[in-house]
């Protein structure tokens, strides 16, 4: 039996990023879900285990930050893969994930290349279609 | 409906400015009173926040008040340590801001008030303090509605919204405007056409949402830190270029806006120059907007 496809969830407001996630994994292995807020992504964090988890650091309501922060007391989830992409990321917004354990911080804007690099470079996904 | 007023007691981002070419504009870092009958909304407590409770000391109908923080940098919370009503049994203070919980908000507020950096800490004020729990939709104190988002300024901070007899007054004494579009043309050459695209697509989603937060407010207390030189060299400071907070008061049907969050290392003829080329840009573009430079003691009815 084949492994299971990576789960990668994206957790920005902005339709652009969306879009931009969208297509910058389009041609990789993966199952991709885009949430706007981070009160959805904690719902479906809750009972869910994935593989990367990419985040915005300003969101309505709720900071990504923040959610990062809750993420990692949510047993089964100290570990998860966290990258920030965001256009706020200031020295003090990186430490900060740093210290949540944050692998990778990008600024937007964001090539699509840089994008399916990181996510290939930490759910090991392959591309479709290719021979496993 | 109450009287009511807001109060300019610290105007000054960075550090506070006591300087004698300083003074028409003042020296004090961010702290704006909002008054109605007796309830007494304060923002931030920089410096400012030092003078105005000693103006408390000196009355005896108000006992209590809240003290809203965008964040915890300095510059607004260091005229806790020397505000006197916290000292005074007899006095209340509710304290909200960024955090987690009612305890951290009390951690970020107390920290600074300790070895080596302070020779008393917040157990010696004998003022009853509460540290309110953090709200998703807002909160209502006395005739005031208080909403807030995240703004763009390094680690978490919040532009407040407060509406109160009528009137929508916003304060983001620290927020960097059109961040991302300054970024974009910065990094142009990196990009393909359907990231240019996509791209455009980003730079309206953030200036709509800037927006959001200010649109048709009759008050907008805005950070306008930085002349476009100066913003040249700190870009991604979190502070504003005070063009980018005019285009964006205008963009967003701002009636009245007050610069604010001032450079320290600007002079009174420094600001008055701002002033004059804030009100050009204005009557070139035919807009309808009222530009102040936020000063303190200024008074304004709401």
């Amino acid at each position: 039996m084949g492994k299971t496809r990576p789960a990668v969830i994206g957790v920005d407001n902005s339709p652009s990023m969306k879009k931009l996630l969208e297509r910058s994994t389009e041609n990789l292995d993966i199952d991709l879900t885009v949430f706007t807020v981070a009160e959805e992504a904690w719902s479906y964090l809750q009972s869910n285990s994935t593989d990367l988890v990419i985040l915005s650091n300003i969101l309505p309501i709720k900071d990504g930050l923040t959610l990062l922060k809750e993420l990692r007391q949510l047993p089964g989830q100290e570990q998860t893969q966290v990258i920030i992409i965001s256009s706020k990321d200031y020295a003090q917004d990186r430490v900060i994930a740093k210290e949540l354990g944050a692998l990778e911080f990008i600024p937007k804007p964001t090539p699509m290349q840089t994008i399916t690099d990181v996510v290939v470079k930490y759910t090991q996904a392959n591309l479709k279609n290719q021979d496993k | 409906m109450s009287k009511s007023q807001l109060r300019f007691w610290g105007v000054r981002g960075s550090y506070a400015a006591p300087f004698r070419s300083h003074l028409g504009v003042g020296g004090n870092t961010s702290c704006v009173e909002i008054r109605s009958g007796d309830h007494l909304l304060i923002c931030d407590a920089g410096t400012g926040i030092i003078p105005l409770g000693n103006e408390l000391m000196q009355q005896d109908k108000i006992r209590e008040m809240l003290i809203i923080l965008t964040h915890y940098h300095w510059d607004h919370v260091c005229g806790l340590p020397f505000f006197v009503p916290a000292f005074i049994p007899d006095w209340k203070i509710d304290f909200f801001g960024p955090g987690d919980n009612p305890q951290s908000i009390e951690e970020h507020i107390s920290a600074q008030m300790q070895a080596p950096y302070f020779p008393v800490g917040t157990e010696t004020w004998l003022a009853e303090t509460n540290y309110l729990a953090p709200k998703d939709d807002g909160f209502q104190y006395g005739p005031m509605k208080i909403d807030f988002s995240n703004v763009h300024h390094p680690g978490i901070t919040y532009g407040y919204k407060i509406e109160i007899n009528n009137k929508t007054i916003v304060y983001a004494s620290d927020n960097e405007c059109m961040f991302i579009e300054k970024s974009i043309k910065h990094r142009s050459d990196e990009f393909n056409e359907e990231e240019h695209e996509l791209f455009k697509e980003m730079i309206h989603e953030e200036h709509q949402s800037e927006l959001n937060l200010i649109q048709d407010a009759d008050i907008l207390i805005h950070d306008a830190q930085y002349t476009p030189s100066d913003y040249d060299k700190k870009h991604g400071w979190g502070h504003s270029c005070y063009i980018d907070t005019i285009n964006t008061a205008i963009d967003a049907n701002v009636k009245e806006l007050y610069l604010f969050h001032h450079d320290p290392n600007y002079d009174d003829a420094a600001m008055e120059a701002i002033h004059k080329h804030s009100n050009e840009i204005i009557k070139e573009k035919g807009a309808s907007l009222i530009c102040h430079i936020a000063k303190e003691g200024m008074v304004v009815d709401i």
